[in-house]
């Protein structure tokens, strides 16, 4: 056992070595330059289309909203609904006031 | 450290051609430990750009110059790990594939130029190449980071993010891992 153990050490020496730190070809920095700027459109492009998703949910949402919270077609009988102004809807509201204040002068 | 500190900080702070000396004082020495971490030469250069590659897009990240080499070898480390399980996968698909450095002894072989030394250097880089194929690649890039690499426990800790017992065990049961596997492919591993 020790004896393979020992074997096995002076392998790793020998396949240290064996492999010497090789010399980058003449293209590694042209290469990992252009590699960079492909990773550097592609991540811009990725930003840009989570933008657009973003921008079309965000319209989207709106007009969910408002088609929710906007009430149209659904009116009935049962509700009031103003069209005059508020001075018109106090008129309204109190037209027979003064036909009680005139009924009464007149029992005096 | 190959380089000082205030030229990473400014290839951290986006100065590309500090990042190009860093780059350029790092090259040989990366291409080196991956060359012996994935066994394939014709491979190492888009490896070794992968690291480069990662670094460039990471390097906000890193918190003072002091951590930068065991950042970049960790760096080296996740990419020969992934090139690896890359290779191990389309592997078994390709049984019959031989590495260019095979294909370039034989060719040298055919044609009488290669000499003795070169042989044997070949022969050996094909014997641990071949022990180590047979263990996991986590076994594979610790034990290449320590036995072939020489580094110290301390670099290595600060590599992986554990601690020293942590390690050591993990060290001990890669050793007994390619001890076994060793004394298997070996003829005369009987006494």
């Amino acid at each position: 056992m020790d004896r393979m153990k020992n074997r096995l050490d002076a392998l790793w020496v020998e396949y240290r070595e064996a492999t010497p730190d090789p010399e980058a070809g003449p293209n590694f920095m042209p290469q990992l330059w252009q590699k960079i700027e492909v990773r550097r459109v592609e991540t811009t492009s990725v930003f840009r289309r989570l933008a657009k998703i973003f921008v079309m949910a965000t319209v989207t949402l709106a007009l969910v909203m408002g088609a929710m919270l906007i009430p149209h077609g659904r009116i009935t009988n049962d509700e009031v609904f103003y069209s005059g102004t508020y001075v018109d809807a106090l008129a309204a509201e109190h037209s027979n006031d003064y036909v009680d204040v005139l009924a009464a002068a007149d029992l005096r | 450290m190959l380089v000082d500190f205030e030229l990473i900080e400014r290839a951290r702070s986006g100065d590309d051609s500090a990042f190009n000396q860093v780059v350029q004082a790092y090259r040989k020495r990366i291409l080196g430990t991956i060359a012996r971490l994935i066994g394939r030469p014709e491979d190492v250069e888009d490896v070794g750009q992968e690291v480069f590659l990662r670094l460039y897009f990471s390097l906000d990240q890193l918190r003072t110059a002091e951590v930068f080499e065991p950042w970049l070898y960790r760096l080296t480390v996740n990419a020969a790990y992934d090139y690896l399980r890359r290779q191990r996968r389309r592997h078994e698909s390709r049984m019959s594939d031989l590495s260019e450095q095979q294909v370039m002894m034989a060719d040298a072989a055919a044609g009488g130029k290669v000499n003795v030394e070169e042989i044997r250097r070949t022969k050996i880089r094909e014997t641990v190449d071949d022990l180590l194929g047979k263990i996991s690649e986590e076994d594979r890039i610790l034990l290449t980071l320590k036995e072939v690499e020489g580094l110290s426990l301390k670099e290595l800790e600060k590599i992986y993010k554990v601690n020293e017992n942590a390690l050591k065990v993990r060290l001990f049961r890669a050793r007994q891992r390619v001890l076994k596997a060793y004394e298997a492919g070996e003829p005369d591993a009987g006494g």
